[in-house]
């Protein structure tokens, strides 16, 4: 249901054209199809052994800088589960521990510091997600782009290899752009 | 199975075999493509389940990150499927989300999603197949590929045609030659027994050609024409003996019945001449006795004449007596002369003749039939009868005597009756003989011969005479004759 969700989301933000909350429904749009997308990437994308010690320790997905994001998140993640482990989301402000998240995402209100967020994540099994121009030059793994009224996204390996994260085939299949060499 | 014309055992081996054959094949190239249809629509639906399985699992990324470009691409890949012709994706709230068609305009895709399954539409099979993640329904793929079932029974109904058609030609050859095992012992002996039939040649024998029941067949057969030609043997060996008897019987009845015929001649001719020469000394008797009462009846006292009477009377019975007996001989002797002879005209000549001085009795003729005989011997009978009948009825008031006579059967019967005297039935065996009588002689006169006569011409005529009576009521005698002798 959750692509059903996104672009539910995005044909309300269409069809509002002349509305004074034109900017903010497209925002909520963007982040609604962003949530449900960052909850599928964790189907694609495969953690080092050591990154769950136990079935129980749940499936964490940090959230700086997009606390929207972060609330439409922890809507649609709500019962869910990624290889057994229930999801949880966490917001995360500047200076937070970053320890047992599998997945971080920096949004744009942060865009300026990414290097210094992302450098404790460096090696890190960790899926690194940012929604900022240039932003896989300071080592993100996945970053979100609008193409059109559509969400992309690119791909970059080096990072995710270095963090012992194996991204699936079919994930990059549907990328944008896949940067497979050093940057 | 109905055979119209009556069919040789050859041809009835033949249809049986290639009936087999046809039966044995339908049935099994029935179950052949029965098999085979089954299977080729299992694993079809089977092996696009398959796809459409590793379709959603292509396209779930594209579904899930909303790429329709990239499932499209997925979807072109169809291509290299020929026998898919058209296939689409859902979106999980049912729009069209990327889709493939082998004739570009031709296709017409459904419009919403349906559950999973499939079905077969004409001559495709139609399946839908949900996409499921991580316990999410991404979508719906929809396959359209071609069902190619009933090319298949085509093709295979023109196969099994060919195929039945050479099995029946190998069937006719291999049976025609083989059935010859059968057919050729039983035609062999239907052969023998024809000729057997037609010619009576118990002596032919059927060739034993093999060891089964045929061969039984054959030596029962060949037994009984054994036992039929042993049999007709006997019969006409028994025929032949029993034909050598009646030869010798009839020698020996003919040499009896000369015998016989010679005795009775000599017998016959014998009391012809005893009674011929009896007849003179008799005369003598009664020609002296004359004399000797014509002159000497004066000297003789009145015993004397009364002896001389009872002499004169005897030696007259004695003379009767002799001519009845001769009367009688001669009827045995005489050949008869036979002709048509009116018994109304014979009766009444004899009527009138005896009744002229005893005009006491009535005597009423009916109606006679005529007859054939000899008319002397005829006119005798009547003649016996009647008077018998006016002697022992003359006693009575009215003597009352009845002649009749119809046809009956291939006879002519005739009868006398009177309401005299009658006789004892006791008797009856003596009525008939010579001098034998009744009653006696002082009751009623006559020499006890009449019957006997009548009895031996109706014999001679080859017929028969009877009498039916009681003491006191009458008699009546009857005679009949045959109409061929």
């Amino acid at each position: 249901m959750l692509p059903a969700f996104a672009l539910a989301a995005l044909l309300v933000a269409g069809g509002a054209g002349e509305c004074a909350a034109q900017a903010d429904e497209a925002q909520a749009a963007e982040y609604r199809v962003k949530a449900a997308f960052l909850y599928k990437f964790g189907s694609f994308v495969e953690w080092p052994p050591d990154a769950f010690a136990r079935p129980e320790i749940p499936f964490v997905i940090g959230v700086i800088g997009a606390d929207e994001l972060a609330d439409e998140l922890a809507q649609v993640v709500a019962g869910r589960s990624v290889s057994g482990h229930p999801i949880t989301v966490r917001k995360l402000r500047r200076g937070s521990s970053l320890a047992g998240l599998q997945v971080l995402f920096i949004g744009r209100a942060d865009g300026g510091r990414l290097a210094e967020i992302l450098a404790p994540a460096k090696g890190q099994p960790m899926l690194t997600v940012t929604e900022s121009e240039g932003a896989l030059a300071h080592g993100s793994v996945i970053n979100f782009v609008v193409v059109g009224d559509k969400v992309r996204f690119d791909v970059a390996l080096p990072p995710a290899e270095l963090g012992n994260l194996k991204i699936s085939a079919r994930l990059l299949a549907v990328a944008r752009r896949v940067i497979a060499g050093p940057t | 199975m109905t055979l119209g014309a009556p069919l040789s055992i050859r041809k009835k081996l033949l249809a049986v075999v290639l009936l087999t054959t046809l039966v044995a094949l339908v049935v099994a190239l029935g179950a052949i493509v029965g098999y085979d249809l089954r299977s080729y629509h299992r694993s079809l639906i089977s092996d696009m389940t398959t796809q459409a399985e590793l379709l959603g699992r292509t396209i779930a990324p594209a579904l899930a990150f909303d790429d329709a470009k990239v499932a499209a691409e997925n979807l072109g890949l169809l291509k290299f499927r020929p026998q898919i012709q058209s296939a689409a994706i859902y979106t999980a709230r049912g729009r069209l989300f990327a889709s493939f068609a082998r004739e570009k305009d031709a296709e017409a895709f459904p419009k919403l999603p349906e559950n999973d399954g499939q079905r077969i539409e004409g001559q495709d099979l139609i399946l839908f197949k949900r996409i499921v993640s991580e316990g999410d329904i991404l979508g719906t793929v929809y396959l359209r590929a071609d069902y190619e079932l009933y090319q298949r029974v085509l093709d295979y109904l023109g196969i099994a045609a060919v195929v039945m058609i050479a099995a029946l030609l190998a069937a006719l050859a291999t049976s025609a030659r083989l059935q010859r095992l059968i057919t050729d012992p039983i035609v062999s002996i239907a052969g023998i027994a024809r000729e057997v039939v037609e010619g009576r040649d118990y002596s032919r024998r059927a060739k034993k050609m093999s060891t089964d029941e045929v061969g039984t067949l054959v030596d029962s057969f060949n037994g009984m024409l054994t036992e039929i030609e042993r049999r007709t043997q006997e019969l006409e060996a028994s025929n032949r003996e029993v034909s050598r008897l009646n030869t010798e019987l009839e020698g020996r009845v003919q040499e009896r019945t000369a015998q016989l015929e010679s005795a009775n001649r000599e017998l016959e001719s014998f009391s012809y001449s005893v009674s011929h020469d009896l007849r003179a000394p008799l005369r003598a008797i009664d020609g002296y006795a004359l004399m000797l009462e014509e002159d000497y009846a004066a000297r003789l006292d009145d015993e004397g004449r009364r002896l001389l009477g009872v002499v004169r009377e005897s030696s007259g019975q004695m003379a009767r007596l002799i001519d009845d007996l001769l009367a009688f001989s001669q009827v045995g002797r005489k050949s008869l002369s036979r002709g048509q002879v009116d018994m109304a005209v014979l009766a009444r000549e004899v009527v009138s003749d005896l009744t002229r001085e005893k005009s006491v009795a009535r005597v009423e003729v009916g109606e006679l039939p005529a007859a054939e005989g000899d008319r002397p011997l005829l006119k005798q009978v009547w003649s016996n009868l009647v008077s018998n009948a006016l002697k022992y009825s003359g006693k009575r008031e009215l003597p009352l005597i009845q002649i009749g006579g119809r046809v009956e059967g291939r006879e002519w019967i005739y009868w006398v009756r009177d309401n005299g005297t009658g006789f004892d039935m006791r008797y009856y065996s003596k009525l008939f003989g010579v001098f034998q009588r009744l009653h006696r002689a002082e009751e009623f006169e006559g020499t006890g011969v009449g019957l006997a006569i009548v009895q031996r011409i109706v014999l001679r005529h080859g017929g028969r005479v009877w009498a039916e009576g009681a003491i006191g009521e009458g008699a009546c005698f009857r005679f009949a004759l045959p109409m061929e002798v």
